[in-house]
């Protein structure tokens, strides 16, 4: 049985964006749009001599200049990301948060790791000089809640707030969870999206031994190129993405301009494998069928994917081959993944700022790596250069480990 | 480095508390420091001068005198 309702369109009002191919949504825009050569990507000395030994970051950050001492000390680095993005959305959609009726204001901000790095920090510790020496807030910090708290003592946000987990589509997850509450008429506005941040020798470590990662250490800004024939394995990514979402009605009272509207998500479970993504994409596809109908919006209407799209042999393959067989041959595809890494649970938040952006500006940032298109890929990838267009809708899809997946869409 | 140095430069550095703020009579909780900053604080400065503080207690209404002084005492004459 199917309980339909009425499509809500969530009114995007701000966005914030740190990642590795810019900080601030404007610089990140314009690396994904103008550029094909990612420059956020280097070798590592915590990773040294792993068989992937480099990960994207963001240069020309000081979290400690932003934040100060006495606000960073109690954060994370994806939890200091997640503050710093959540600053600029709000401020990009005129919010002011000693005004606003903060107990009306939701953070939900999804994350697949947390504060892994401390938590690793503290092992050595332990390990190293004994029980004593561990810091009290280990807790506090590595949580993958830790960045929606932060958030909200940051800002004052008041309403509901959460963590969101489901690995690799939790910034995702997070925008569709936002898009309920929001729904529901238990919040008025609601900062969602995700932040990860993992330069963690033990997981790359581990990532490594699951085959899951590019091994190209001679090139590495050229190791991720999704849907490319010669692709190996996805390339970790630090960032945060956050979007402000509102009733529509509560933009509308203030005048807010509206940069793009969520109006479905779907979500769903494979129940088929701890990292495989199910080969049928059924998964997947019940996710993609599930917000077109809650959006009320058919294929064809489709004309923009921000595709997941990791680099990994078997995500893109199977990825595509549902988006082709869900919305057609015309949409025209890309994955940003080239430009800011694979940012785990944040690549849905940040990806969808850019589908926002997409919309917005009618234009499509290219693949960067793309060089070779995969002959078994059945869909329209632009690659080389962002292509203009004309499209009213637009989607977004997330698969994670566990294979959970999620899709949204998005219109004008 | 001395007790009270020690303590100073890690309510600067660690802390975020501005040097001008600190005095011996100055609660603690009036920098800011809460029960877990303190443990922090703990941790920090028995790493720092390699000592054991697990017997001193420490709540934010204590000076910051009173912490050095308290250190002190556990530091090897």
């Amino acid at each position: 049985m199917t309980a339909r309702q009425e499509p809500f369109s969530a009114a995007v009002t701000g966005l914030g964006l740190v990642t590795a191919a810019g900080v601030g949504a404007k610089a990140t825009w314009h690396s994904v749009t103008q550029e094909t050569v990612p420059s956020g990507v280097s070798h590592q000395e915590e990773l040294a001599d792993l068989p992937c030994d480099f990960m994207y970051t963001i240069a020309d950050l000081d979290t400690t200049e932003l934040l100060g001492v006495a606000t960073q000390r109690l954060m994370d680095r994806f939890s200091q990301l997640a503050v710093i993005a959540a600053r600029e959305a709000v401020a990009d959609a005129g919010l002011d948060p000693e005004s606003w009726d903060s107990g009306r204001v939701a953070v939900v901000i999804g994350s697949a790791h947390g504060g892994l790095p401390f938590y690793d920090q503290q092992h050595v510790a332990m390990a190293g000089r004994g029980a004593r020496r561990v810091s009290p807030k280990l807790a506090p910090l590595t949580v993958v809640n830790s960045a929606a708290s932060s958030v909200c003592m940051d800002l004052g946000a008041q309403g509901p707030s959460l963590g969101v987990a489901t690995a690799c589509s939790s910034g995702t997850v997070a925008v569709g969870t936002a898009h309920q509450l929001l729904r529901a008429g238990v919040c008025d506005i609601a900062i969602a999206g995700g932040a990860e941040s993992v330069l963690s020798r033990l997981l790359i470590a581990s990532a490594c031994q699951m085959k899951a990662v590019s091994t190209r250490r001679d090139d590495p800004a050229t190791a991720c190129r999704p849907f490319d024939v010669g692709r190996d394995g996805f390339v970790v990514g630090e960032g945060a993405g956050l979007l402000v979402l509102e009733r529509p009605e509560h933009a509308n009272a203030r005048r807010a301009p509206v940069r793009a509207h969520v109006r479905g998500y779907g979500a769903s479970s494979d129940a088929y494998a701890a990292v495989a993504p199910d080969p049928e994409g059924n998964g997947i596809e019940r996710a993609l069928r599930s917000a077109l109908a809650d959006a009320q919006v058919q294929g064809r209407d489709v004309g923009h994917v921000n595709a997941h799209g990791t680099s990994t042999i078997v995500n893109d393959r199977v990825e595509a081959t549902v988006l082709r067989r869900v919305l057609g041959d015309h949409p025209l595809v890309t994955s940003t993944k080239g430009m800011t890494g694979h940012a785990l649970g944040a690549a849905g938040g940040i990806e969808t700022a850019l589908t926002v952006l997409a919309l917005e500006q009618q234009l499509v940032p290219p693949t960067a790596n793309l060089h070779v298109p995969d002959p078994r890929i059945p869909i329209d990838i632009v690659r080389t250069e962002a292509r203009q267009a004309a499209f009213d809708c637009a989607v977004k899809t997330s698969l994670g480990f566990g294979g959970h997946n999620a899709a949204l869409v998005l219109t004008r | 480095m001395n007790a009270a140095e020690v303590v100073n430069t890690l309510l600067v550095q660690r802390f975020g508390v501005s040097p001008a703020d600190i005095t011996d009579e100055t609660p603690l909780r009036s920098l800011r420091l809460d029960s877990l900053a303190l443990e922090e604080l703990r941790v920090l400065i028995e790493e720092r001068l390699d000592i054991d503080l697990d017997e001193v207690s420490l709540t934010p209404r204590n000076t910051v005198g009173q912490l050095v002084t308290a250190v002190d005492g556990n530091v090897p004459a």
